[in-house]
């Protein structure tokens, strides 16, 4: 669905920011991004739409380049990004308004922008705010309205860059829930971040160090690497913990370090049983 | 002398039909030299009560006193060093230099007392001089993060108030910033900060205030904390408390993978050993 050739890109400086990339995503797949400060994860995610060109090689979408002007319109249809931080995303005085925006653009009939808007206003849970200004609303809610944003674009694609680094657990965690529902859906889905916790799901994890990809794989092998300290990236403490008591002769399978209920129930069942 | 909160309430667009309490009756007293997080949801008021202790904020009721003075006044105001979760948004200058030196400057120092705090204020968040002469708006995120917890350092504030100072940072750059704000309360100076992050923050934290739709639902130790009903726990802290309450007879008031380890082969051991009684 998306393909990176040989990317590569500076910024105006001269310094490198991404190289060499080569990445090949399918169509319905659940990617992590991972990779410390400065290690190039967010020029990437701009380069998935066409928001910045590479200065070498090719991004494809869906068999169009995004060097392309004129296709640009047509790839950021398919592929839309949320942003870590909601307050400069939206636009509109109400919710509703804001939502509407992107399918303003998209010159589409008022009933089809009322259809999507009403849609994606249920399925996010954001009715009883649908008048609120959205620069009110807390962080958490303020992060679904720009994810909401998105969906009335109805992409396939979405690229979440950051989208959780300022919410608290409970609002972080709703967030995810989202992106979950989305990829159960069908939808592709990019997600960068430095919370390791947050990739459990994720089919693959691609890990960013100075610009270039030092690590890919299954989300279970790659977060259960040791070479991610190294890379200054720590385990999820619940992963770390279960790594550490395998030595012990505890087995806890990756499954079961998801969350700390699920955790603790093989412990009982470890200890417990007979 | 502390900051002192007595029945502080404070509310957004009062008076009208969107009037919103962000803080209601809040109590609470901060000593120097603590470490204290403010925890609680997005909406709780973390960051409504913190732009209280420096007066961009005035309660509509209650009272705020820093050291027994008004927070808007100037005195009070040179004591308290603030840093916003944004850092962008509190960068204007045209170097970093000159960033820094905006606040001792602007509280009358000379120039010479400025390039010294400045100085100083580099090296605490583990900048390098080279960078003096920089654009702070060149700079990645979390470095731009470090100069604004340096500007506000250079003021030598007996409070630092910040807010989720390690969000978006890597966890190398994580390590650098907790170990600055270490330091910087182990000279006496008391850092307050609003966090979410229980990994990360959660181990330096002596005191906790933990706000719930704009009221305060706990205040106390970390200790206390832990052992507390209806607070977001730290995974290994909700894991062990699942243990616990699954009939598992470990501590449950820990937090670190070590302590976990440690504990869970404790009683396994001693699980064990009563099987083979058996």
């Amino acid at each position: 669905m998306i393909r990176l050739e040989n990317v590569s890109y500076s910024y105006s400086d001269g310094k490198p920011a991404i190289r060499d990339i080569y990445i090949e995503i399918r169509k319905g797949e659940y990617i992590g991004i991972i990779g410390r400060n400065g290690s190039g994860k967010s020029t990437l995610a701009l380069h998935f739409n066409g928001l910045l060109k590479p200065g070498k090689g090719k991004v494809m979408v869906k068999g169009m380049d995004t060097r392309d002007i004129s296709m640009l319109q047509e790839i950021r249809k398919i592929v839309g990004i949320v942003f870590q931080n909601p307050e400069t995303q939206f636009i509109g005085r109400t919710v509703e308004e804001d939502l509407a925006f992107g399918p303003e653009n998209l010159c589409l009939p008022p009933e089809e922008i009322r259809r999507r808007v009403e849609r994606v206003l249920a399925e996010i849970g954001l009715e009883n705010y649908r008048y609120h200004s959205p620069k009110t609303l807390s962080g958490g809610q303020g992060q679904c309205v720009a994810l909401a944003g998105t969906l009335t674009m109805e992409p396939e694609c979405l690229v979440f860059d950051e989208v959780s680094s300022m919410l608290d657990p409970d609002s972080g965690k709703l967030v995810l829930k989202h992106v979950k529902k989305l990829h159960e859906k069908e939808k592709t889905i990019i997600y960068i971040t430095h919370n390791l916790e947050e990739l459990h799901d994720a089919d693959r994890i691609i890990v960013m160090d100075r610009g270039r990809i030092v690590l890919e794989g299954k989300t279970e092998n790659v977060l259960s690497n040791p070479f991610l300290l190294d890379l200054g990236l720590t385990p999820p403490p619940l992963m770390d913990l279960a790594e550490r008591l395998k030595k012990h002769g505890v087995m806890i399978p990756w499954e079961k370090t998801s969350s700390p209920s699920n955790f603790a129930e093989e412990i009982c069942q470890l200890f417990l049983k007979t | 002398m502390p900051i002192i909160l007595e029945n502080v309430s404070f509310f957004y667009s009062k008076n009208t039909p969107l009037e919103i309490t962000a803080l209601k009756d809040v109590n609470l007293r901060i000593e120097k030299g603590e470490f204290v997080g403010i925890l609680g949801e997005n909406g709780a008021g973390k960051s409504t009560l913190i732009k209280l202790f420096n007066g961009i904020l005035r309660p509509d009721s209650g009272k705020v006193t820093i050291d027994g003075l008004s927070p808007s006044s100037k005195k009070a105001k040179s004591m308290i060093g603030m840093v916003f979760q944004q850092a962008a948004d509190q960068l204007f200058c045209r170097t970093i230099y000159d960033e820094i030196a905006f606040g001792p400057l602007n509280f009358g120092y000379s120039r010479k007392e400025t390039e010294e705090r400045v100085l100083e204020a580099l090296e605490a968040v583990y900048l390098d001089r080279t960078m003096l002469s920089r654009n702070p708006f060149s700079l990645s995120g979390g470095e731009m993060q470090r100069v604004a917890l340096a500007c506000a350092l250079a003021l030598r504030p007996d409070y630092l108030v910040l807010d989720e100072p390690i969000t978006g940072i890597d966890p190398s750059g994580k390590k650098e910033i907790l170990e600055t704000l270490k330091k910087v309360k182990d000279q006496g100076t008391a850092v307050i900060t609003v966090t979410h992050n229980l990994n990360g923050l959660f181990p330096l934290l002596e005191k906790i205030i933990h706000l719930q739709e704009g009221r305060i639902s706990f205040q106390g130790s970390r200790k206390e904390y832990l052992e507390s009903e209806n607070v977001p726990l730290p995974p290994i802290a909700a894991m062990m408390r699942e243990l616990k309450s699954s009939g598992i007879q470990v501590n449950p008031a820990l937090f670190t993978v070590e302590e976990a380890l440690e504990e869970i082969l404790r009683v396994k051991s001693i699980i064990e050993k009563k099987k083979t009684e058996k």
